[in-house]
This record gives C-alpha cells, structure tokens and sequence, in this order.
C-alpha cells in the first residue's frame, strides 16, 4: 500500500534516504506505465529518470492540492511528452494479437447467445490462482503482448487504482478511446486466464 | 433484450461504473436470467483481483536511486 502522503512529505524536504525509498517503491510502476504509453519502451526508462530529477527540483513547490501520487504522474507525464517531437494526434488503437487470444465472435452464435460459454475455474480466489508461478510468468507474457498504450492503460487501471478520468488527462487521449483500450485488453487477460485453468498450462 | 455478445461488449464499462442508468438495468437484467454470463462477470472480476495481487518486479537499483536523489534534495537545502 502507498504510504500516507502527510507523513512521507516532511521526510521528503528533509532529505532522509528511506523516505525516498518508499516513494519510488510505491509510484516508480504508476510512472513507469505513464512513461511507456508517451513515449514507449526505448525512452520509458529515461524518462522516469528525468522525471525523478525534476521531482527532487520541484519538492519545495509542491503544494498539496493534488496528492503526491497524481503531482508524480503529472510530471511524468510532462517529462514524456516534452521528450516527444512531435505531439501524437492519432491515437494508436493497435489490437496485437495475445497468446491467448481474447472472447471474440466466434464464441457467439448469430443470435448473440453463448456457443462456448465460460467454464468453471479450479479456483475461485486470486490468491489460490497466483499460487500457480506458471500462471504468474504466463500473464505477465500476455501484458507483454499488449501495444504499449493498451498495457500501459490496463497497469494503471487494475494494478495502480487510477480513475478513468485520471488516465485520460495523463495521456491525452479521450474517454472513449480509454474504454476500447481497457476492454480489448481486459478480454486478452480473461484468456488467458481461462485458458490456464482449462489446459494447466500456458 | 440484450445479448450475452452484447453484455460481453458492456462488461468493462459495466465494471467500471460507466454504463447509463438504463444500460446497467438492461445488464442487471440479463445477469439475473442468465448464468453464463454471471459467471462472465465474476470471472472478469477475479480477473482484476488477480492483476492487482500480482507481485511487482523488482526495481532495478533501488537503493542507489534513493540515495542519489535523497543527496540531491540534501544539497538543494544547503544551497
């Protein structure tokens, strides 16, 4: 869980090690997703470097209005996009192929009914599904598998809590289009999970 | 009526509250005859949990970091 922000904040401005340890172990992924769906995985790590940097710089000035969870991403955000030439207009819908495919027309019939409808999972709990370390290396392929954009929205949806507001002022991209990528790459992850839990394998 | 194509299509939007009053009703409705689907939704949602417990990578030289920009806020105190 992140740490509360009225406690990290004065250890902060003072500089103490451990305090800037917690920062970056709770938001370095939130920054990171933010990083790779402006400018992708060739500069993502840079950027997040930057960011840190003008974070540092810009400590005195932050005045709470925001948590520091949100003024983090913003700068990275800023940081990413100032590292673009040019601004992206169109953004980039790409619907890559996962190992597992997605639930997709063919699991209908034509009257929009079930022709394969979803199995009984051996597990009901998260926990018990983790449990599984193939499970663990094989979901994390089919992120692996997601345009930058879709996976960078998935991470900061389910894994980091953002609203959906939240993600379309970060990455400038519109509410609608914020659904289509979620959606298509939420059906990837389903896939893959029941595809597990049917096979035992990946 | 709405399909279960078309509640699969809804389903995200279901989950994250983005439905209008009478999509969600039309949704709640075909949930509430269909079990194909209720097991759809409930395997979406453990789907989720399952995402967010996942265990975070490691984060390369975390320590060096902290420490780097630690020093460089000491610095920009003093100076």
């Amino acid at each position: 869980m992140s740490p509360a922000d009225d406690d990290l904040l004065p250890r902060l401005l003072a500089g103490e090690d451990r305090a800037f340890r917690e920062l970056i172990g709770a938001y370095q992924g939130a920054m990171r997703a933010v990083a790779y769906a402006i400018v992708g995985s060739r500069h993502a790590d840079e950027v997040v470097q930057d960011a840190w940097l003008a974070v540092v710089r810009s400590l005195n000035g932050f005045q709470g209005r925001a948590s520091l969870k949100t003024w983090l991403l913003t700068i990275t955000a800023n940081t990413a996009k100032s590292r673009l030439r040019h601004v992206r207009r169109e953004v980039l819908l790409d619907d890559l192929p996962a190992p597992h495919g997605t639930v997709g027309g063919e699991r209908f019939a034509s009257d929009g009914h079930w022709l394969t409808p979803p199995s009984a999972w051996h597990e009901d709990s998260p926990e018990a599904l983790l449990n599984e370390s193939e499970l663990r290396e094989c979901l994390e392929k089919t992120i692996a598998s997601l345009s930058e954009l879709q996976g960078s929205v998935l991470v900061l949806r389910e894994r980091q809590g953002l609203e959906l507001e939240e993600i379309c002022n970060l990455l400038d991209i519109s509410l609608s289009n914020v659904r289509v990528l979620l959606h298509r790459a939420r059906l990837k992850v389903f896939a893959t999970l029941e595809h597990f839990e049917e096979t035992g394998q990946c | 009526m709405l399909s279960c194509k078309e509640l699969v299509a809804h389903s995200s939007d279901f989950l994250d509250g983005q439905l209008s009053f009478r999509e969600r009703l039309a949704v709640r409705t075909h949930l509430a005859m269909c079990r194909h689907c209720r097991r759809f939704i409930r395997q979406m949602r453990l789907s989720q949990a399952v995402l967010r417990r996942l265990p975070d990578t490691p984060i390369p030289e975390l320590d060096a970091l902290s420490a780097r920009l630690a020093k460089q806020r000491r610095d920009d105190l003093v100076s």
